[in-house]
Parts: structure tokens; sequence; C-alpha cells
């Protein structure tokens, strides 16, 4: 049995003992599902007083929203091995069971976690998408929708791969969450704007070091129709494979903190 | 009995200052959140300004950020008797147990508030106007300003220990917990300045409590509520507290007695 | 060539204490987990490994099972070197941490097992065929179908073992397996080991501080104190030499006293009954006998049955541990 298949079958798994708790599950559902209104309901609110944004309009602003929610929150549900629950497989000595078995870390983490009360994030995010691109009034064509794909497939990668910093620091037992999570969480809040309204650090922070722009802006902007920095199209189907490239060093990062791990207890 | 409320609020206050490497991590990470925040509102003024200063907002932003800690601290250990229902033993101690977790709690949002809100306030300080944090409206604003900020910090207390005294009844308690967080950190104004919020709504949220927690003490400082207008501000914010201390100390009555008739 | 052989195992850990007042710099201790052990271990044993807490059993397991890399010596499994090649090594070993679980908390174990199967990649009807033999000698049919958190402590213990021998492997480690279970779970543990070891050649290396799991399961032991190995052979020869007291408590008939005894033997009275502590070394148990039946009819007498924990208690004191 392959990588995949056993992914999937650890998702399924996963999934049915998740919904052993119907009623917890729910709430929890909702609870995501307002929050992430919340998030929606601030730049509904920006738009209200500012109307726009530089050179985007309000539906260009839901559209940029809702990509960095769908990409951000598609990671939480199937990546949650790897962005939520790694300190806990350390921390409890999980982690050695793994390490017990003829499988790749990352593969196990991976397949140790899932998070499907996110799928109400994703649904803010899918609603602001149907919205941004209405009000864009964006012409999809088979070469938009691919770009949009590739945005969210390495948009996935990249978030991972910023996750792995926490789990690497982890290994190495260094108490880092909130450091952290000012390029995890501070990304995604910055980069669910697009890149070209910050100042030139953060925009080459965002671009080089952590490459939410690369990644979901440049298609994004093509989508609408706008491309960034007046870059030409076909810069929005290569530029997303810089998240995977991200990814692909910090996977490699991780494999060799991994033979520094020390396990816990005696 | 004052005693054990006194050990409450040293021992967390001890548990705060060991985590320093905690406190530089939460320091970089909320001025990369105010820096980014700041410089949204920077580009949204650039396309149409608005009759309240840039200044106003970034103030408002930093303002916010170094208190964050003040609005929204976890406190692991106490999130943990919960889930597992250890809260329970504590419910048989012999001690006004309100009381006992408003100190553990005070003592944490304070030291947790003030470790970080110290550089932070330096720091932006330091920024350049328009950037950073301007000095507030008058010497007497400053000094209504901190006497808003300590009711805000009793308030915020008198709400985290509803909180705590919610979700002690509810048997999955981290629903509750994101919903009650998500209202704390929007109508408190950390997502979106409350001052940014339509000008219709404003006249509503400032009355609510959660607006009493830094907004008021907000707008104290840099003069959106004139020195005229503090006393009435300082009341509302009383007011809240009382009635939010007397709704916590009759919920937590309440558990105390369900727990004695279910027999725990 | 010995299937297990370590030469010279060493592991070193770096502990860094809290920072104290007024120093910038915290302070590093070095705990040596592993100084220098040496063994073999041939296929198909039964090994038990003992030794108080933090004597550094856990880190050779880590060892031995790839999970951890030793700072100096060699170790081979099967010809292999457990921390190269990580999922070669571990497809051919199993591994029970006695408070640890590896399946999965929510869902049936049969579902678990079946996970397993895929991680191992176990083709179907060896898994089977397997599933079946473990299902038998385990007594697994009637909680199959449970999710692992609604099952007893032993039955949750029995199902952990046979998540860790569904892929056959050729070397089992277990750590402290009988922890917390009851009586009647631990004989049947016990028997089903011996079964897999002697049926299918299954290599055991058992940690454990129960004592009566060792004295059952296996002929050979190890000692392990502070990092070294301090003895290695038979069981009960060990036993024998740290078998320096026993104690007999004894009446007579009419209250007769007792006969003048070799020194060496520590008596004391209470009422009408004697307690004697003597060492059956310097002094057979059947001579003791004959000696104290020569004073008067005995009416009533107890020999308090060798405990195997103070043997082992004596043992490390006397090892300095």
């Amino acid at each position: 049995m392959n990588t995949v298949k056993l992914y999937l079958r650890s998702m399924q798994m996963l999934m049915k003992s998740q919904l052993q708790y119907p009623v917890s599950f729910l709430m929890q559902t909702l609870a995501q599902l307002v929050m992430e209104g919340g998030e929606f309901m601030a730049v509904l609110l920006i738009v209200d007083r500012f109307d726009h944004l530089n050179q985007w309009t309000p539906g260009n602003l839901y559209f940029f929203f809702g990509m960095m929610s769908v990409t951000f929150y598609l990671t939480e549900i199937f990546g949650r091995g790897i962005t939520g629950n790694f300190p806990s497989l350390v921390r409890t000595g999980q982690l050695d069971t793994l390490l017990l078995r003829p499988r790749g870390i990352v593969t196990q983490v991976l397949c140790s976690a899932v998070d499907p009360r996110r799928v109400a994030c994703v649904a803010v995010g899918v609603a602001a998408l149907i919205l941004g691109s209405r009000q864009s009034a964006v012409q999809w064509t088979t070469g938009k929708a691919l770009a949009m794909a590739e945005a969210i497939l390495f948009g996935v990668l990249l978030i991972l791969g910023l996750f792995l910093i926490e789990a690497i620091f982890c290994i190495h037992s260094v108490k880092s969450i909130e450091l952290v999570n000012a390029i995890t969480y501070g990304g995604r809040s910055a980069c669910q704007y697009p890149v070209d309204i910050f100042p030139r650090p953060l925009r080459l922070l965002f671009t080089i070091a952590a490459p939410f722009a690369l990644t979901l802006h440049v298609p994004s902007a093509y989508i609408l129709g706008k491309p960034l920095y007046g870059w030409p199209a076909w810069t929005a189907f290569v530029s997303p494979a810089a998240g995977g490239v991200l990814f692909l060093m910090l996977y490699l990062l991780f494999a060799r903190a991994m033979r520094y791990y020390r396990s816990t207890g005696s | 009995m004052m005693k054990a409320y006194l050990s409450a609020f040293r021992m967390r206050w001890k548990m705060e200052l060991q985590y320093r490497g905690a406190v530089v991590g939460g320091f970089v990470c909320q001025v990369f959140f105010g820096l980014i925040l700041v410089s949204l509102y920077r580009a949204l003024y650039a396309g149409k300004p608005q009759s309240l200063p840039i200044e106003s907002v970034t103030t408002y932003v930093w303002l916010q950020q170094a208190f964050f800690r003040m609005i929204l601290s976890s406190d692991p250990d106490l999130a943990n008797r919960i889930r597992t229902g250890d809260i329970a033993y504590d419910l048989c101690r012999p001690l006004q147990l309100y009381g006992y977790y408003y100190a553990r709690i005070l003592a944490q949002k304070l030291l947790g508030s003030l470790l970080r809100a110290a550089p932070m306030l330096v720091f932006a300080a330091c920024l350049p106007r328009g950037w950073g944090l301007v000095l507030p409206a008058s010497l007497p604003a400053l000094a209504v300003a901190l006497l808003g900020l300590v009711l805000g910090l009793l308030c915020v207390c008198t709400l985290e220990n509803i909180t705590v005294g919610i979700t002690m009844r509810t048997l999955d308690p981290r629903g509750v917990q994101a919903m009650l967080n998500l209202l704390m950190t929007t109508l408190s104004g950390n997502i979106l300045p409350l001052t940014l919020f339509p000008d219709s709504w404003q006249k509503a949220i400032t009355l609510l409590p959660y607006a009493q927690l830094l907004d008021a003490p907000i707008r104290l400082y840099s003069g959106q509520y004139a020195l005229a207008q503090a006393p009435r501000a300082l009341l509302v914010q009383a007011v809240w507290t009382v009635i939010l201390l007397g709704l916590g100390l009759l919920l937590w009555q309440k558990n105390q007695k369900r727990l004695i008739v279910q027999g725990g | 060539m010995p299937y297990i052989a370590v030469d010279q195992l060493s592991k070193t850990f770096t502990v860094r204490k809290k920072r104290e007042k007024g120093r910038l710099t915290r302070e590093k201790t070095a705990v040596h987990a592993l100084q220098g052990v040496s063994f073999s271990v041939e296929q198909g044993e039964l090994v038990g490994y003992i030794g108080p807490n933090g004597a550094g059993k856990s880190t050779t397991v880590k060892i031995l099972s790839g999970i951890l890399t030793p700072d100096g010596g060699s170790a081979l499994v099967g010809g292999r070197v457990p921390w190269q090649n990580r999922k070669e090594h571990v497809r051919r070993i199993g591994v029970v941490f006695g408070q640890r679980s590896q399946l999965w908390w929510d869902v049936p174990v049969i579902d678990s097992f079946s996970l397993l199967k895929d991680i191992y990649r176990v083709p179907t009807e060896a898994y089977q065929k397997r599933l079946a033999e473990l299902t038998e000698a385990l007594d697994l049919a009637p909680f199959l179908r449970t999710p692992l958190r609604l099952l007893s402590l032993g039955q949750r213990m029995r199902a952990e073992l046979a998540g860790s021998l569904l892929h056959s492997p050729e070397l089992l480690f277990l750590d402290e397996p009988t922890i917390g279970l009851d009586a009647v779970s631990k004989l049947a543990l016990r028997d089903f080991l011996k079964y897999e070891n002697e049926k299918n050649g299954t290599t055991i290396l058992l940690t454990t501080h129960d004592m009566e799991d060792i004295a059952a399961l296996c002929r050979r032991v190890m000692v392990l104190g502070h990092g070294k190995k301090l003895y290695d052979g038979d069981l009960p020869e060990l036993l024998s030499r740290y078998d320096t007291q026993r104690v007999i408590t004894l009446r007579y008939d009419g209250g007769a006293a007792l006969p003048p005894l070799p020194d060496g033997c520590q008596v004391s009275r209470e009422g009408a009954d004697y307690k004697i502590a003597y060492s059956p070394q310097a002094l057979p148990t059947a001579r003791l006998l004959t000696l104290l039946q020569s004073a008067g009819s005995i009416r009533e007498l107890t020999a308090q049955p060798e405990n195997i924990d103070h043997l082992i208690a004596a043992m490390y004191r006397e090892m300095g541990l």
C-alpha cells in the first residue's frame, strides 16, 4: 500500500473517531464558522469605511481574503498533525511510537491528526471567493481555474512548511510557539490583503522568506485581471512553486533535526 | 480568607516570571502584528483619509497590541482543570472560589501585560510619526486613562470569571470558549479598532462591556473622550464591573450548589 | 554470530538546569545513561532486563530499536545497525511500552490492526493468518470490534501486544508489560509470551520491575545499574547469592525453650512464639529443623517464603544502587 492510500485510510479512520462525539463536533464546527465569519466581517467593515485599498476594489479584497482562508484552513484540516499536533506528539512520547514504524516521519505525523471542524472556515473562504469573483466580474477560463488550483496546492505546502519550523524548534526543545506564530498566523493575517499595500521590508518578507505573495497573490491578481506589479501572465503559473520550494527546504531541515531528536524519559 | 487570595495571586505571579522566553517571543510576535496592522491602515488612509487622524489609529493599534495579554491570555493550567473536570475538586475547597480564581486571573493578566506592554510601548514610541504611538492628549488625560485601564483590568477579570463559570457547566468547553474569545477580540477592538467601526454602530458598541476593557482607556488617552466626558466613561466602566461581578458570583454559587446536589 | 551483539555502548544526555539567579548562562550537567554496556543475545532467547529506575534500561531499548543514536560503542541486531536505516530495522521488530499506547483510542481494535497492516505492508494472507493466531492465543475475539477506550486495562494490553506482533517481528521489546494488571491477566500474558517465544522463536527482551514476571519467564537475566551492566547470567544463581536470610516462626507444645543455636542466628520472642532469622548458606534449613525438633515437640511452624522483591532490594543495596 502506498503512502497516499495510507494517508487517506488514516484520515478516514480519524474522521470516524471524531464523529463519535457528534454534539461536541457540531458545536465546535459552529464556533469555527462564527470565528471565521468574524474575520470576514472585519474586511466588510473596512470596505464600508474605506471603499477600496489602493487599486483593489472591495470584490478584489474579498477574493484575496477567500484565497487565504481556503488555503490556510485546508492546511489545518489535512495537515493538523503538523499545524497543531506536533508539540503534543513530542511531549507525550507518541513520536517514539511513530519512530518504531517503518514509514517516514512526516507521513506518519500527517496521518496522526485531522481537523474537520475547519471545514466551516473553508466554507466562509469559499463564500468570500464567490462574492469576490462575482463583484470583480471575473471571466473564468481553464487557465484561471488552473492557476487557482495550483495556488491553493502550493499554498498548502507553503503553510505546512512554515509550521515545520515550529516542529523543528520543538525537536530541539526550544520553546518558541509565539515566535513561530508571528510568521504563520501573522502571515495569514497580513496576506489576506494583497502584498503591494505593505512597505518594502514586509513585502520582501512575504515574497522571499514566507512567499505568500508568490504563491497566492500573483495568481490571484492574474485571475482578477490586474497582474501584480504588472508581471506577465505566465508568472502566475510559475511563481506559486515558491511554496513548494520552501516546503522542500524545511522538510530537509526537519529530517536533519530528527537525527538530533532525543526522546523524553529515561 | 484574604490570605488565600493573596497566595493564589503570588503563585501565578511567580509562574508568569518564569516564562521569560515566552515574553520575548510574545513581544516579537505582537510587534509584527502591530506593524502589519499599521501598514494596512496607512494604505487604507492613503486612499481615503478620514476625520480621525491616522496617528490616533496607530496609537490605538499599538496600545491594543501592548495590552493584548490583558484581553486574551490562556491559563493552560486552568483550561486543563476545566477540560479534565478536575475543577470539581476546587469547588469542594473551603474557600470562596470566585475570589480565588479572580485573584489568579488578575495576577496573570496584570503581570502578563505589564511585562509585555513596557517594551512594546517604548518600541512604538520610537517609531516615526504616523507609524507609532503618540503622546497622550494631556497629562490629565493620561491620568484618567490610567484610571480607566485599572477599571478595565478589574472588568476583564470579571468577564473571564464568567467565561470560566460557563465553561465549567458544559461538557466540552472548547466551542463556548472559542465563541466568547471571538466576542472578546472583535468587540474590544483588537481585530479592528472600534473607532473604525461604522459610526452608527459605535454608539451601541461602546456601551457593551467589551468596550470597557481597552477601548475606553485608549479613547481617554488619545482625547477622543474629552476630559469633560471622562467621568461618564469611567462610570460606565465601573457599573459594568459591578454588574459582571454580581453575575459571576451568582453563577459560581449556582455551580457550587449544583455540584453539591449531584454529589460530584 | 549472536542475534544481538552490543559492544561498549554508551550514551550521555546533557540536561540543562534551571537558570540560577544572577547568572546569565544555565548550567549543564551530563547524565551518563549508559557507560560501556556489552552483551549478546542469541536468536530465540527470552532475556530479562532489570534495574532500578534511571538505570539505563529504556535507553538501551531505545537505542536497540533505533530511536536513539548512541555516543559510543556498537550494536548489531540481526546484522543491522538499528539507528542507521531505521525503516528497514523497525519493520522486523516489535515494541510494547506498558504505559504508552500505539493503537487508536476512539476506533475499534480491528480497525487499528488493519491500519497497522497497511503501515507495515503485511500481505493480506499473512495478516489473516497471523490475526487468527493472535486472536486465538490472546483471546481477543470478544472485543475486536470495541473501541480501545472502552476496554479494560487487561484487554487493552492484550490488544497492544497483538498490535505489535501482527507483522511477525523477529525481536520483541517489552517495557513493563504487566504494569497495573490483575493476577489473572498477568498469568495469561506470561503464558502467551512463553507461547510466542517457543512457537515462533521470537527473541524477547523483557524490561520490568515485576520480579515474578522475570522468574516465571526468563532463565537469563541482566542487571543494569547507573548505566553499567552488573550481572548477566542465570536467574536462580543470582537469587541464591542474595538469598542470605530466612525467617522461621515456631511454637512448642507446653512452652518448651529453644535449644542453643549456632552463631549467626537471631532469635526474638513474642509470647510463646519464637522468631528465628538465619542464613541458609551457613546453616542449612534441614540442620536447623533437626536442632529445633530436639528441644521438644513443635506445635506450629511457619517459614516465610523467599520473597523475590526482597532479594532484589538486597542486591540493589549491595551493588550500591
